[in-house]
Formats: structure tokens, sequence, C-alpha cells
């Protein structure tokens, strides 16, 4: 019997490739979207975390009121000993010690004579010190477009547009100018050791990278900084636990009263990206049920279609013998089958789309330009293992709910009605 | 002569629903049928000859009255047992052959042993034999688009007699073929009729079906107009 209706699929184009094609269709749809929605959102959540947030930040309470006026005057104070603490009670992190600060960049010709100007948007970690992840964790080696990192205090690394515009050269000594955490002016020769460029827009405009113990000596911050990132040591971001982290944290060291006493943010809690995060789940969910919901119809309808042109097939077979019940399951059959076979060629379809995304990903950058939003210029798709099987649900379960609610049809007739469209 | 009844209808009546009233297909319909009767119901378009041939085939159920078919009573049998009836013991001839298009001839007379779960080698056989009879060994791998009407009809035939019911129905035969397919769909009937003591029930306009009839029931309106005993040596 099984052979049987195999033989009717196989033989029936409109019966087999017709419903496979769609299902296919859906499901690689499905199955690359969620890889590319899944991959552009974590790649999103994680550049915001490397180069921004950090899994968890600790900051000063006013700081972080004001994060956006990088004010240095309302820096964290007592750093060694603060970090020293967050070692000892959350050893499955690493910290690390970043300021922002903004100035002025002159870069002088040979009779000292400015040459060329711009402000200048500095970011000091720790480069230095061997131990530290900082420089990979922000791509900063393999971003360089010219020159090294770092290997000693008063190196900097200048965005390269922004060196370009100036004019400079590699092992050029310029001039940057700016204001001390007690608000008195500033400055200090770095020589330019190599560029930069991240790709993302937002980064790109005018960088300067320091070690963090140039800038807080630079800026009258000895054992002071604007924040503390933290990072799981296992690189993963983990939404439950750093809010967990942080009202704990808070919960100790926090004082109301004292507005310089620390805060500590989890990832969700910084530039939005909690809406980011509740977003990209939802719509990852949201998406599964619309295409289910979709496929439903669409396949009910090729279903009914199909259905209709079969009635005669059906009457036939009843009068022959065949029971409604046993016609309905022989639809159930074919529509897994088909579901199956379709779940397969779209996930594979699916999964050679989603590698591709992987690979050579979207060039965003176009629009992301002008963007203040820190975003990956690139925005590559990511294949997890859920995503082998992701489409098979949806399009296995659309197929058969389609089928049944079709097949429906036949119970709903009158033996004798399906029996009539014969005489026609 | 010893005459078992094998079909008994008792005061059947058929109503359908149209609109907001009822249309009556059939009034208090009494009839009998024997084992190995040759019989035809003939009558004019819309008397009820289909209606009542669905009936006995279990297609379908009386409004009122009883149908008793093979001792079974065909309004109380449920969707699985009236479809358990049709394919182990009534066979269905139409109009247009209605054999499944994307099925070989082959497969075509197969499929109601099939669901009766007959084993391969043993259908094989079944389905050579009933090809056989009906002069069609040659076709069984051709698909039905590639059979002219009379072949077609003599698959028919094939599909219902293979699993050798006990009734067979067969409602307007030969009203899509030519004189001398509709004669030779007729001789392999009635010589199964013969040989194999099935019980056959026609419904029929045609002058040429008739002519091989051996009991003419004809039906005017829903109701017998006339019971027309033409042979009485049909029993086997
Ligand atoms: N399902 C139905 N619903 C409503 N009326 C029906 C239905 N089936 C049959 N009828 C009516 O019952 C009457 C008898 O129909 P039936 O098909 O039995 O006639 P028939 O004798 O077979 O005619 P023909 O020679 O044209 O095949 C017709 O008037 C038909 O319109
Ligand atoms: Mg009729």
């Amino acid at each position: 019997m099984i052979r049987f209706l195999l033989k009717g699929i196989l033989r029936d184009k409109s019966r087999s490739i017709l419903p496979i094609a769609v299902v296919a269709i859906g499901v690689a749809l499905t199955v690359v979207l969620s890889a590319y929605m899944k991959g552009a959102f974590g790649d999103m959540i994680d550049q915001n975390a490397r180069f921004e947030t950090g899994h968890v930040k600790i900051m000063s309470r006013s700081y972080a009121e004001n994060k956006d006026q990088l004010p240095n005057d309302l820096a964290l104070l007592g750093v060694e000993a603060l970090k020293n603490t967050l070692d000892t009670e959350y050893p499955q992190m690493e910290w690390e010690s970043r300021i922002k600060f903004g100035g002025l960049i002159d870069v002088p010709d040979e009779e000292g004579i400015s040459k060329g100007q711009g402000p200048a948007a500095g970011i000091a970690i720790n480069l230095l010190d061997e131990n530290s992840k900082e420089a990979q964790r922000m791509n900063i080696e393999t971003s360089l477009v010219q020159g090294k990192m770092p290997k000693k205090s008063g190196e900097a690394i200048i965005g390269h547009d922004f060196y370009e515009k100036l004019d400079l050269k590699i092992g050029d000594v310029f001039t940057f100018f700016g204001t001390t955490m007690e608000g008195s002016m500033t400055f200090k020769n770095y020589q330019v050791c190599g560029t930069i460029r991240f790709g993302a827009g937002a980064m790109d405009r005018g960088i300067l990278i320091i070690d963090i113990k140039d800038a807080q000596e630079m800026l009258d911050m000895e054992d002071g900084t604007g924040e503390i990132v933290g990072f799981s040591k296992l690189n993963v971001y983990d939404d439950q636990e750093t809010q967990i982290m942080a009202a704990e944290f808070n919960a100790r060291f926090m004082d109301d009263q004292d507005e310089f006493s620390p805060i500590m943010m989890p990832l969700r809690a910084q530039n939005n990206l909690g809406e980011m995060l509740d977003y990209s789940n939802f719509m990852s969910g949201i998406f599964i049920f619309i295409f289910v919901f979709a496929m439903s119809i669409v396949l009910w309808n090729t279903g009914l279609l199909g259905g209709l042109r079969r009635y005669q097939e059906f009457g036939i077979r009843l009068a022959l013998g065949e029971s409604k019940g046993h016609i309905y399951r022989a639809l159930i059959f074919e529509a897994i089958l088909i579901g199956l076979i379709g779940s397969i060629v779209g996930t594979c379809i699916g999964l050679a789309g989603a590698y591709y995304l992987q690979i050579v990903g979207i060039d965003a950058s176009e629009y992301l330009e002008n963007s203040s939003m820190l975003m990956p210029s690139v925005l590559r798709a990511k294949v997890l293992p859920y995503m082998f099987f992701i489409g098979f649900i949806p399009g296995l379960i659309a197929t058969v709910i389609g089928t049944m609610l079709s097949g429906i049809g036949i119970y709903k007739r009158e033996t004798a009605r399906l029996f009539k469209e014969l005489e026609v | 002569m010893n005459q078992e009844t094998i079909i008994k209808i008792n005061n059947l009546t058929k109503r359908f629903p149209v609109g907001e009233g009822e249309f009556t297909a059939l009034k208090n319909i009494n009839l009998e049928f024997f084992k190995g009767e040759f019989s035809g119901l003939v009558g004019p378009s819309g008397s009820g000859k289909t209606t009542l041939l669905n009936i006995i085939g279990s297609l379908d159920s009386p409004t009122e009255g009883e149908a008793i078919v093979l001792g079974k009573q065909i309004s109380k049998l449920s969707h699985k047992e009236s479809a358990l009836l049709r394919n182990k013991h009534i066979g269905f001839i139409f109009q247009v052959y209605n054999l499944l298009p994307v099925y070989t001839v082959f497969e075509n007379v197969e499929f109601a042993l099939l669901l009766q779960n007959i084993p391969s080698e043993k259908r094989k056989k079944m389905v050579n034999d009933a090809l056989e009879w009906v002069g069609l060994s040659s076709m069984a791998n051709k698909k039905p688009d590639k059979l002219s009407g009379g072949e077609g009809q003599r698959v028919a035939i094939a599909r219902a007699m293979v699993k050798n019911p006990e009734i067979i129905i067969a409602d307007e035969p030969s009203a899509n073929l030519d004189a001398a397919n509709a004669h030779a769909i007729l001789k392999t009937m009635k010589q199964m009729n013969k040989e194999l003591g099935t019980t056959f029930i026609f419904s029929t306009h045609d002058e040429k079906v008739m002519g091989y009839l051996d009991r003419i029931i004809h039906l005017r309106d829903g109701m017998v107009e006339e019971d027309e005993i033409i042979n009485v040596n049909h029993a086997p």
C-alpha cells in the first residue's frame, strides 16, 4: 500500500513537485532568515559588548547618568582596590579599565607650526599589559591599516582616514590637547605607530587609541577610570547571570547618598541593548510562528486545490472499498513524506545560503556610515546547530496541518456526494 | 429451483434535501434480488436508478425503510463496515470508466486487493487472471490515457471482478461505447455471470444492454413500475 501511495506521489507532479517546492522554499527562507537574524543581532550585541558596554560595566553613579558627555570629572576613583575586590568576588569575569576622552590633535611641521588639526575621540585601554585581551577584544591588530601595535608608552594608533586627513606618517609625532579630570588643560605628545579602520561608522570618526596608563597620567586620573568593563572569561554573554550579578553588586557597593559610588550595569541596561535583545528573541519567535501560520495557509490551499482535483480519485477509492479514514490517513502520510522531503531540501538550501551569508555577509556600511549606533558594517548570518532542524518543525507541521484541514472536506462530504463527482 | 436472496429492499424511500424542502428520489420500493441474477434498472433520466444502485452499493443509505445486502442492513453500517462491504463483496462499473490516471492498468486492477492485504504473489496472479478474462493481458503496463473507451471499460470490469465479488453494480456501463464495444463487454459480463455466478445489477437506457438482461425492473418517478422476468433460467 505504501508503495502504491509512493508511486502516486512520484508520478503525479502536482502532488509532489509543487508542494515540495513550496515547503522547501518556506523552510529555506526560515533557515536563512533565522540564521541571519541570529547572526546580525548576535554580532551587533557582541560588537557592542566588546567595544562599548562589556558584558557588564561599572561606572560612578553620576558618570553613568551623564556618560554621553564623557564626564571624566565624575570618574571612578580607587580603581586598584575596586578591581582587586572584583577579581576575588567575580573570578569568572575579566575586568579592564577604559577611559574615553575627547580633545584636539595638532600636527606640527618642522618649524613647530601647526600644519593640521582635528577633533579626536580618544579611547584608552590596557594595551601594553601582556595579559590583557583588550586589543584582541577590540580587533585592533586585525583592523590596522598601516603600522603596528603600540609597544611602549607614548605610542598611539590613529584612525586611518583621520591620519590621511592630517597628512601624518607612521613615526610622526603629534600633540593631543585635552582636559584633565579636574578640568585643567593638558597636552602630551604621541608618536603614531599605526592606523586603524574598524569599518564601523561610529567607531572610525577621529579615533585615537592609547594605553590606559598614558591616559591616566595625562588626564590626572591615577587610580581613576571612566569605566570598568567586565567580560565573562568564557566570552559568552549570559543575559540572566549578568543581571543577577549587577543587582547583587549594586546592593553591596552602590550608595544612594554618594553620587561617586560605583554602579554596575549589565549589557542589557545599556544603549537600549535590552530592547534589542528582547526584540531579537521576540522576532525569531514571531518569525517562526508567522512562517508556520503562513505556510499552513498556503499548503492548506495547495491541499484544498489538490484535494478538489482529487475528489474523483477519492470517489473511486471509496467505491473500491477504501474507508474515509484510510484515505485521510493516506493523505496525512503523503503530507508527512512531502513535508519531510521539502524540509530536507529546504534545510539544505537554507543552510547553504546561511553559510554563504556567514562567510560573505551583507555589507551594510553604506547605511551605517552616519549611524551613531555601534554596529558591525558587514552583517553576517550565524549557523547554529538548531538550524539544522528548525525548518523541519514548521515545514512538517505546516504541511501536515494544511493537509489535515483540507482533508476534513473528505469527512464532511457524504460518501454519495464524493462519489457523485464521478458522474460528471 | 433454489433461489438464494442476496439483496432485499423493504419499503425503501430516499429523499434528498433540496433548498428549503426535500426531493423524493425513491418512493416505497420493495424489491428482492437473487444470487446469480443478471438484472437491470431501466427508466427515464431522473427516475432514481443511480440512487437505488448507490444504496445497494452502500455508498448512500435509505431515508426510510431498509436495504439488506448480503445479510447486512445498509443504514446500520458504519463508514468502515460499508467500506469493507464494498471492498470485499461489491464491484462497481460506472458510465465513465473512472480509472486512476497515475496508475497503470495492472495497478488499477490491483488496488482493491491491496486494500485487502492480499500477499503480492497471489495478488499478481489474481490481477493477471482478471485481465485475461477481459482480454487485456497485453495492456497491463499501459496508463489509462493510452486506452480506448472499450478497453477502459474492460479494465473497469476487470477491476470490479478481480476480488471475485458476489455483486457487481454497473451504472450505464455502455453509455459511452459504440455498439461493437458495448456487445463485447456485455458478453464478457454475461460470461462471468454464467461461469462465476456473479450477480449483476445494471442501470441502463440502452436497448443493447436490455437484450442481455434476464430481468428488467422499470422505474418511473422513483417507483417500481414493472418488474419483468425475461429468462427464469438465470440460476447457476
Ligand atoms: N444528492 C442529491 N441531492 C438532490 N437530489 C438528488 C441527489 N441525487 C439525486 N438527486 C435527484 O434524484 C433524482 C434521481 O436521480 P438519479 O441519479 O437516481 O436518476 P437516474 O435514474 O440515475 O437518472 P439518469 O438516467 O440521468 O442517470 C433526480 O431527479 C436527481 O436530481
Ligand atoms: Mg444515473
